[in-house]
């Protein structure tokens, strides 16, 4: 018997055993680490469908839509359907379509297909087709019919480079994202233009919807849905209408240039202006606000909705094709040529090296005193003339005086030796304008320390470590390494005309909400105020240049009422290449509210090419009839 | 008359209707009561939206503890004594019966274990645990002071023969608790020591063997050794166990709630209904609740022990001890795969699991155990 007990001892110990462990194991299971099960139960049957926002539209000043979405129908298939399934599905699809089965294969290999998202194999779909796959859903595996909106530009490619596009979100954006709900890969994001600035206003925000699901990925309940917020509007203060003009003049004066004989061009034969590309603008003096921003050559957005063919993006990559995604009014940077003066003829007043009534003998030419064999040449020469008559003439030796004598000042450490470089700083140029678009460029106001650092860095292009006369003297009349973009130029001109202020230019003035209730406005930002002096002599010099016989611009503004017009020519030159032409004008010519820009690479003269441009500009924005762009040539005067 | 009314009362107290165990019976009630809301738990959904009566599983459990319950009765009635006579019938209907599942019987899910009865479904295996039960209680109850090693022999013999075509299905979980329950009869029969050792070296080398040779199908290994590196295949092997330890470790304390947990109602984890029934328990209801009926069936351990120990004979005590070793061994690997620390085995949790042969059984086990306890005076 006490065998027998000593046995039922022992398998009571197994038992006993055996039953603790059970009881400890599901303590630890339940009691202990029941969170992360409880994650891992959540994980397990939880799945969030994301829905993409409605983005913004992009409107003009007076409410036009310039950038709105259009719904398409499309049909996708899932990328998680074996090769087999795939082939079953495009050949149901393909009769109901309409569409060849090798059609629909070429689409499902499309490398524009993102691989985060469904292959699309069709756009543009009938109802009729789509209602036909909701109702053989069991046909269609992974076969996706809906109806999407998709990114529509109203007027294609007017304002492509202010309006900007969009593409697929690259790693790096998703990255730089503080919010991890925003986006996932296979978003679109802004890439260039307002698309991009403004890319927060526009997006809005996906909304989530929770669902449970069973094993089978049968729906069980949804959960917490949080509805997608449609995107902002932002209205720009550009106006459709000037933009409009402003491109079609900017491409006809280019047209026009690329008939006309290059007259700078002295040595053998014949040869045509290149004119390959331009930019237009036009700023609101009193705000800084950007009326219109022209770039040639341009491009449809439209194409890069679905993604952009490659074939076509290594078309608009390729130099020969003149890259027409480059913004030239913000990221161009060119010499400016006389259109620079205005510059000068501050310095010179501030450093007390002209007087709006002093006179200059202009002989053609100018020699630094201490140089007298190597002159610098002008356009010709022009006599005894004053600040308003140099400008109207375009004197190139009154303004190399002016350049040559603060270069003395410079050289004899004495004040002002450095006010061309600080008032062409304080104007604008050689920083960005902060305008609210991508890669604008600095431009350049050389100076002492340049020189040197560039000496520094390459002593064999560049020998000379020391800031010369002729540095001061080409600065002074806007060539030498002076180098502006046209907004810098067009920002500097609305400083003048409106009196002193700097604004940073401004291309939006509203985020309005999709029912068109103003959320917040975007209000003129001050760069800084800029003392002008003489600035009705200035202006009257400008006025002389379209109105006056001798005005530089006169031919080109011809025929056009009194007191419309002012403005500036430039015509800078650009070795090895043509000269860029420039014109800046200001409108109507007392108290401007507009600069109108227009400049043209390899455009010859300023007068001939980019003169007519902003002539055609200042028409609609004085609501007169727009006349055709003809190049005015031969030109006179710089 | 004092005489009389003495033996009118010992007769009264020797009755075997004054010795039920209503624990025992209650235990085993509740358990089956719970198993089947269980069963609706993890059910009701899928078959609602299959659109069939969500019922049809419950319905079909209640017929099943129905018979059950009156096999138990029927099984009282006779004089377990009587039943050691009976048991060799039984013994060789049920190799017999064994021997037809392997040749004419249903094939699920690789296993050849059942054969259909026009609705219902019958599996031998569950049958032999009861026959070779009582026939090997019975044989070593006739040589109980002389298992020597010629009569292991024949009492390994007698086992070997339906755990070896149980084996043929294959039924890996089933032979498991055929040899926990034939070593504690055994045991407790006074086989000698040393033979047990040798038997249990016997058995591990027997596993290494049968794992190595590839007397195992693939299947059966990564059962076993799944459950050792869960995580490392979520898909294949260790899918079942990984959603079913999920589904427990969701429970908490408290449990989500009957009819609340997103596991069972996502029916995230395969053959809830059957083998995993426990993993509802363990998350509709919590800790509470699996240390609820880990709890009746420790009763029901602790019940047929202790009717073990009262036994009139030898018989008894071998039979109840056999049973406890079979129900300890079901509950162990049964929970233990639900929770994960045992391989997956597809067996029945008793009474719980969805099953007609395996309610009926557990309930005939009970019933053989009541048997012993309420005939211990007569």
């Amino acid at each position: 018997m006490s065998e027998t007990r000593i046995r039922s001892s022992i398998v009571g110990v197994v038992v006993l055993a055996l039953f603790s462990a059970l009881f400890a194991r599901l303590w630890y299971l339940q009691v202990a680490a029941t969170d992360q099960f409880q994650a891992a139960a959540v994980s397990n049957s939880v799945r969030e469908i994301v829905e993409p926002p409605l983005r913004g539209r992009i409107l003009d000043a007076q409410g036009r839509v310039l950038v709105d979405n259009q719904v398409e129908n499309q049909i996708t298939v899932s990328r998680t359907l074996t090769p087999k399934q795939l082939h079953q599905v495009i050949v149901r699809l393909s009769p109901l379509l309409g569409t060849p089965i090798a059609k629909l294969n070429a689409n499902l290999s499309d490398p524009r297909n993102s691989p985060f998202t469904a292959f699309r194999v069709a756009d543009g779909v009938d109802e009729s087709a789509l209602v036909y796959i909701a109702e053989h859903r069991s046909d269609f595996p992974g076969v996706r019919a809906e109806a999407a909106p998709v990114r529509r530009y109203v007027n294609g490619s007017v304002a492509f480079h202010e309006l900007g596009y969009l593409g697929e979100i690259n790693s790096t954006e998703l990255k730089a994202q503080v919010d991890p709900n925003q986006y996932r890969l296979g978003d679109e994001i802004g890439k260039s233009g307002v698309e991009l600035t403004y890319e927060s206003d526009l997006r809005g925000r996906p909304g989530v919807t929770k669902i449970e699901v069973d094993s089978s990925g049968r729906v069980i309940r949804r959960t917490a849905t949080k509805p997608a917020q449609p995107g902002h509007d932002v209205r720009l203060t550009l106006d459709l209408d000037v933009q409009k003009t402003a491109e079609s003049a900017l491409q006809q004066g280019i047209d026009s240039a690329r008939t006309v004989q290059d007259i700078a061009y002295k040595k053998q034969g014949f040869r045509k202006l290149n004119a390959p590309a331009g930019a237009v603008v036009v700023l609101d003096v009193a705000t800084g606000s950007v009326v219109a921003l022209a770039s040639n050559p341009t491009f449809d957005a439209n194409q890069f909705v679905h993604g952009i063919p490659l074939a076509t993006w290594n078309w608009l990559g390729a130099k020969e094709n003149n890259l027409p995604l480059v913004d030239r009014a913000v990221s161009g940077a060119y010499a400016p040529g006389s259109t620079f003066k205005l510059v000068t003829a501050e310095a010179g007043l501030n450093a007390g090296l002209i007087t709006p009534t002093k006179t200059v003998n202009d002989p053609g030419q100018y020699s630094y005193p201490t140089d007298p064999k190597h002159p610098f040449l002008g356009e010709g020469a022009n006599g005894h003339v004053a600040l308003a008559r140099a400008l109207t003439v375009s004197s190139d030796a009154y303004f190399y005086s002016i350049g040559g004598d603060l270069f003395f000042r410079y050289h004899h450490q004495q004040p002002f030796g450095d006010e061309l470089q600080k008032v062409a700083r304080e104007f604008g140029f050689g920083a960005q304008t902060g305008i609210a678009l991508p890669t604008e460029s600095v431009g350049r106001v050389p100076d002492a320390a340049w020189k040197q650092k560039i000496h520094a860095a390459n002593p064999v292009a560049f020998p000379y470590p020391d800031w010369l006369p002729g540095d001061n003297i080409q600065s002074a009349v806007g060539q030498g390494d002076v180098l502006v973009t046209p907004i810098q130029m067009a920002s500097a001109y609305a400083t003048l005309a409106n009196g002193g202020t700097r604004f940073q230019p401004r291309i939006a003035d509203e985020v309005l909400d999709a029912s068109g209730k103003k959320l917040r406005d975007i209000a003129p930002i001050t760069m800084g105020t800029v003392v002008i002096q003489a600035r009705d002599t200035i202006l009257a010099g400008l006025r002389g240049v379209v109105t006056d016989p001798k005005g530089t611009a006169a031919a080109a503004f011809a025929g056009l009422p009194a007191g419309l017009a002012a403005g500036k020519t430039g015509t800078a030159q650009a070795a090895p290449k043509q000269n860029t032409s420039w014109f800046v004008g200001l409108t109507p010519a007392d108290n401007p509210k507009y600069v109108v820009l227009a400049m043209v690479e390899e455009g010859g003269y300023g007068a001939q090419t980019a003169a007519p441009i902003a002539r055609a500009v200042i028409e609609q924005l004085n609501q007169l009839p727009v006349g055709p762009v003809v190049n005015v040539s031969p030109p006179r005067g710089n | 008359m004092a005489v009389v009314v003495s033996e009118r009362r010992e007769r009264f107290l020797s009755s075997p209707i004054r010795h039920l165990d209503p624990l025992l019976f209650g235990s085993a009630a509740l358990l089956a009561a719970l198993g089947t809301l269980m069963i609706y738990a993890s059910t009701r959904h899928r078959l609602e939206l299959q659109h069939i009566d969500p019922l049809y599983f419950v319905k079909r459990q209640v017929i099943a503890i129905v018979v059950g319950v009156v096999v138990m009765v029927g099984l009282m009635l006779i004089d377990y004594r009587r039943l050691r006579e009976l048991s060799l019938i039984g013994y060789g209907a049920t190799v017999f019966m064994l021997l037809v599942v392997l040749k004419f019987g249903v094939s699920v899910k690789g296993a050849q274990a059942r054969f259909d009865i026009g609705a219902f479904q019958v599996q031998p295996g569950e049958f032999a645990k009861i026959f070779l039960t009582l026939v090997l209680a019975a044989y070593c109850t006739i040589h109980r002071e002389e298992m020597g090693a010629r009569r292991l022999m024949i009492a390994l013999a007698i086992c070997a023969l339906p755990m070896g075509l149980i084996m043929l299905q294959p039924d890996l979980g089933t032979d498991l608790v055929l040899m926990a329950m034939a070593f504690t009869i055994l045991l407790m029969a006074g086989t000698k020591a040393r033979h047990l050792v040798v038997l249990l070296l016997l058995a591990m080398t027997l596993a290494v063997v049968a794992i190595d040779a590839g007397v195992l199908d693939q299947y059966q290994i990564d059962r076993l050794t799944s459950f050792d590196n869960s995580g490392a295949d979520t898909q294949g092997a260790g899918y079942n166990q990984d959603q079913a330890v999920t589904a427990v470790g969701t429970g908490g304390l408290t449990g989500q709630g009957l009819f609340g947990g997103s596991q069972t109602i996502g029916a995230h984890v395969p053959e809830q209904h059957t083998d995993f029934i426990f993993t509802v328990v363990g998350e509709e209801l919590g800790f509470v609740g699996g240390a609820f009926v880990l709890g009746l069936f420790a009763v029901i351990v602790w019940r047929t022990s202790r009717a073990a120990r009262l036994a009139q004979d030898p018989f008894g005590m071998l039979c109840c001890m056999g049973v406890l070793a079979m129900f300890v061994a079901q509950v162990f690997e049964n929970v233990g795969m639900a929770t994960g620390i045992m391989p997956v085995t597809g067996i029945p949790l008793p009474f719980m699991s969805y099953g007609g042969s395996s309610v009926i059984v557990s309930f005939a086990c009970i019933g053989l155990v009541g048997n012993v306890r309420m005939r211990r005076f007569s």
